[in-house]
């Protein structure tokens, strides 16, 4: 835990000396963190782009947590389902594997052409960012249940839904909250890149701007703002892990 | 096979239901989707005449070669740092923490700063790439080496191996799959990054292919892109799984088919 605080503190303290007392990187390219930190408070205050720091953090996060939640309405059900019909799984997976090898942004231009530069859009593409892995656990879930367990639990004389709760649950939840977690990530990253082509708020469009006007100082602050919530955000889910599947080893398949 | 024969089927289905959609009845206007027919002659005419700079291949090429820098700068660092991070606890105390903070900040968000730095330049494509695959790399190469066994290590020892010998008899055939692993991840995640920077910054390549189909409102060509990208993307992976197979046969069957 020290020598954590020690390297990041090396790092701050190296950033501080390249850029104030050395001055080899002129400001422009990296201003000095006091600056920086200046900057972060002035965008608390006051608008940048028509609103607050607070405003485009809650714009990117609210189009991040709706696609997100989309996927995993549409995901969810379909995953198991698809693992339940063998032949829902025949008709959907080619669909799927076609799909698959195509960055999510790269349909970034056609949902502008077809929804507009607004919402719709990015909604869209987080959407689709975020289905996959939704989708897969979500498969994968269901078949990791041992056929042979819930056998085990009917002959010991347990109900369909106690079956459900303590066999089925148990075994799919870490995979599925893994699924979800993995989704969450995907749809942050894809957002900041739809946010960078299309947008009139949020975190990527504040620093796209910035970078055009020069002022390095609001993209840093961009850029951090954005790692922080993508910190914190990984951090709400390894919670939600811990409280929702406690049992979970190592949180299943990464990607 | 009768999962063949349902996917086959499906694909034909939803062809002949853009075929109907777009040429036969015209309900779809080609601006929204462009019959199939019409993205088979807009990638001929792409791959015969120069569009915005440069051919259907000359794109693919630019993109390539981009992506085959970042990717090739990200092993060469990233695998001996992982390494590094597994053999050396201080240096993943110290330097851990750091790296996860930075590996939070997505790809994209480098974009803006990149151009700052390096302008619109393949440079500035490279350092996306770059930053999208190497975490991946080090990951895997750190989780690799702290695969394996001590007792084996020592083993190797007691019966007269030498610390090279060690190093190439029993750590890297336990690290090494792991580690390739590692490369495949960071080789689709560098071709996902590059494809947004391109959109975003670009003045050649797939990605800015794209993004010229929208400013001429060809959707056909979108389409074009889309489709060279997904087919490139698919065709390295699968090359490299391959390879996996050929270099590596020891490798567990799971992690093969990630």
């Amino acid at each position: 835990m020290l020598i954590a605080i020690v390297g990041s503190a090396a790092l701050v303290l190296a950033w501080w000396i390249v850029t104030g007392p050395a001055a080899l990187v002129a400001p422009l390219y990296l201003p000095p963190p006091a600056e920086v930190l200046a900057t972060f408070g002035r965008m608390a205050r006051e608008p940048y782009l028509g609103s607050t720091l607070w405003a485009h953090v809650y714009a990117s996060l609210s189009i991040v947590l709706l696609g997100w939640l989309l996927a995993g309405a549409v995901g969810l059900p379909l995953g198991v389902a698809m693992a339940w019909w063998p032949r829902l799984r025949w008709i959907v997976f080619p669909l799927f594997q076609l799909v698959r090898p195509v960055p999510p942004l790269a349909w970034i231009p056609l949902a502008i052409i077809w929804l507009g530069i607004g919402d719709g859009a990015r909604v869209s593409v987080v959407f689709i960012a975020a289905l996959v892995p939704w989708l897969m656990n979500s498969m994968q879930a269901v078949y990791s249940v041992d056929a042979l367990l819930v056998s085990a639990a009917r002959t010991l004389g347990a109900s369909n839904r106690q079956i459900l709760v303590r066999v089925v649950g148990r075994t799919a939840l870490p995979t599925l909250v893994a699924g979800a977690r993995i989704a969450l990530g995907n749809a942050w990253t894809t957002l900041i890149a739809a946010e960078l082509l299309a947008a009139s708020a949020g975190l990527g469009y504040v620093a796209l701007n910035a970078s055009r006007t020069l002022e390095t100082g609001v993209l840093l602050v961009a850029m951090g703002v954005i790692g922080l919530l993508g910190v914190l955000m990984s951090a709400a889910m390894r919670v939600a892990t811990r409280v929702l599947a406690p049992w979970s080893t190592k949180g299943g398949a990464s990607a | 096979m009768p999962a063949l024969a349902w996917g086959a089927g499906t694909l034909a289905a939803l062809l002949a239901v853009w075929l109907v959609a777009t040429s036969v009845t015209g309900l779809v206007p080609a601006r929204v989707l462009p019959s199939p027919v019409a993205i088979v002659q807009r990638a001929v005419a792409l791959v015969a005449a120069p569009f915005s700079g440069a051919t259907l291949e000359g794109h693919a090429l630019a993109s390539l070669t981009r992506w085959a820098i970042g990717v090739a700068c990200a092993i060469v660092v990233g695998i001996p740092f992982g390494i590094l991070l597994a053999w050396l606890p201080p240096v993943r105390v110290a330097v851990g923490p750091v790296f996860e903070l930075l590996r939070f900040i997505p790809p994209f968000a480098w974009v803006p700063i990149a151009v700052l730095w390096f302008g619109a330049s393949t440079t500035t494509q490279a350092l996306v790439v770059f930053i999208a695959a190497f975490p991946a790399c080090v990951i895997n190469a750190q989780l690799g080496v702290s695969q394996v066994d001590p007792i084996l290590q020592r083993a190797a020892q007691v019966l007269g191996a030498g610390s090279l010998t060690t190093l190439r008899r029993v750590v890297v055939p336990v690290a090494a799959p792991s580690a390739f692993t590692g490369v495949r991840i960071a080789v689709s995640n560098g071709w996902m990054a590059l494809v947004g920077a391109e959109l975003i910054v670009g003045k050649q390549g797939l990605g800015f292919l794209i993004s010229q189909g929208q400013n001429n409102d060809s959707v056909a060509t979108i389409f074009v892109g889309i489709i060279a990208i997904g087919v490139l993307g698919a065709a390295i992976d699968v090359m490299l799984q391959r390879l996996q197979a050929r270099l590596l046969p020891w490798t567990p069957a799971l992690a093969q088919a990630r």
